[in-house]
């Protein structure tokens, strides 16, 4: 439960539901996912046709980087025209579904991984330049490679939230994924730097993690960014940039969609348990305070006001 | 306890305790009042000489006593940044709960974290070495509290990093 889920819960469910062979309703949902992605789930034809819309921030700059190849390879021959105010639009007809659970289940979880698989292309096309510039620099020595394949791609800026992006460069040995992100209060910034300087340490510290991607943190943009517009330089530290560096074992065609799927929940994860522990330390902060009262009311001397009895029992009442 | 706690803790507890004698004083400025002096400073001849106790360079505490109130403000240790922010976040948190405090003043004096603000009410109200009790137990306490929640912090930082890093 630590780590969070590539596909979108609420979808998911929603579309078991409709899926399972209940009676069709009609259905008109907006569902929201991080990042500021809007889905809509609506049935505008009739009952048994599913619509469902994805709003992206970044979706001009996803097509540009191949979001579109992406998703007619995924979602084919369910693709319609989108929806007014949304970027991309699927639909399902219950009367049309595969036969097999098994199948269903696959589809519901396909379109559930719609953001995921809208967010993939940048990392895909990376991940193919990689396969290219590899096979080219093997045919080179390091001295004599051209500055092309030494230099890798070009840098994928990917602006998917209002002050924050992914850049995407890949190289001949490497693939490099920037997140740059933004702390607004100052706890948050060194919460974060704490968090940000174990993700350095951990490849470091323990055995099993030696095949992680590095990580790397500055508050600087990173030499791998030079030259791309529109970057801030950090004022007072509020923007970190956070360097995962993928090697040829990340790449391969095995390990590729988890990986992508992965590195995708990044920042949501980060920024979650910075919150996590904010709220933890709060309640931590709030025992402790109860503890400090009990220990000043100690101060107050008890009144010993109480009921005097006589020895029979009776007691001394004032009589009106 | 580590070895310069105690007499540092015994040190504050013994001052504190000797200024605390204070008793009733009316206002001589302004008729029919009745304020703390060591807050109003209006007459000097009712305040008497503060006393800084210090541990180190970082940890100190000030005992300010005048004839009817004492001010007690406490600077509590910050190795780094992140103990900085937990003890600021402590500390707001517990001046936002001055009233149920009763001792407790809303604004630490400039150079501390926290300040207390005992008056002659309080000491006739509450019992005098239970109320030093207070003081001596909040400073062992918090100090451990703040380090408490950095290593949490840390411990937490640990096992998120290797559980994101573990799926790759």
């Amino acid at each position: 439960m630590l780590l969070l889920d590539y596909q979108n819960v609420l979808i998911q469910s929603l579309l078991t539901e409709r899926f399972s062979g209940a009676p069709p309703v009609s259905i008109d949902q907006v569902a929201s996912d991080f990042d500021g992605v809007t889905f809509h789930v609506s049935t505008p034809e009739s009952k048994t046709k599913i619509l469902l819309s994805i709003n992206v921030k970044c979706f001009k700059e996803l097509v540009q980087y191949g979001a579109q190849e992406v998703l007619e390879r995924e979602y084919g021959p369910y693709i319609v025209t989108p929806e007014p105010g949304y970027d991309f639009s699927v639909q399902v007809d219950l009367e049309d579904l595969p036969a097999e659970q098994e199948a269903r289940d696959e589809l519901i979880m396909k379109l559930a991984l719609l953001k995921r698989n809208a967010m993939a292309a940048p990392f895909e096309r990376a991940f193919d330049e990689f396969n290219k510039l590899a096979e080219e620099a093997s045919r080179y020595t390091s001295e004599s490679a051209p500055q092309g394949v030494k230099e890798g791609g070009e840098v994928m800026a990917i602006h998917y939230r209002e002050e924050e992006a992914i850049y995407i460069k890949a190289s001949y040995d490497r693939v490099t994924v920037i997140f740059s992100t933004v702390f607004r209060e100052e706890t948050d910034r060194i919460f974060g730097k704490v968090f940000l300087q174990e993700f350095v340490d951990a490849r470091r510290r323990v055995v099993t993690l030696q095949n992680a991607p590095q990580v790397l943190f500055r508050n600087d943009p990173p030499l791998e960014l030079e030259g791309v517009p529109g970057l801030q330089n950090a004022g007072e530290g509020e923007i970190s940039y956070v360097t995962f560096v993928l090697f040829p074992r990340h790449l391969t065609p095995q390990r590729r969609y988890d990986n992508i799927s992965h590195i995708q929940t990044f920042r949501d994860y980060f920024h979650y348990h910075i919150k996590a522990s904010k709220a933890y330390i709060h309640t931590r902060m709030r025992k402790r305070t109860a503890d400090f009262l009990q220990v000043l009311n100690r101060a107050r001397p008890e009144n010993e006001e109480r009921e005097r009895k006589t020895a029979s029992g009776r007691t001394f009442r004032v009589q009106s | 306890m580590s070895q310069s706690l105690r007499p540092y803790l015994q040190c504050v507890r013994s001052s504190l305790t000797a200024a605390l004698a204070i008793s009733n004083f009316a206002s001589q400025t302004s008729e029919r009042h009745n304020v703390p002096e060591i807050e109003a400073q209006t007459s000097p001849e009712l305040i008497l000489n503060p006393l800084t106790v210090s541990r180190n360079a970082e940890e100190r505490v000030l005992i300010e006593p005048s004839v009817n109130s004492v001010r007690v403000s406490i600077r509590i240790k910050q190795a780094d940044e992140i103990e900085h922010i937990l003890v600021h976040k402590f500390t707001r948190f517990l001046q936002q709960r001055a009233e149920s405090f009763f001792i407790l003043r809303r604004k630490p004096i400039k150079g501390y974290d926290i300040s207390f603000l005992i008056t002659n009410v309080h000491v006739e109200a509450m019992l005098k070495h239970k109320l030093v009790d207070f003081i001596i137990q909040f400073m062992e306490e918090v100090d451990k509290e703040i380090s408490e929640m950095k290593l949490f912090l840390n411990a937490r930082a640990r096992f998120v990093a290797e559980s994101f890093l573990t799926p790759f």
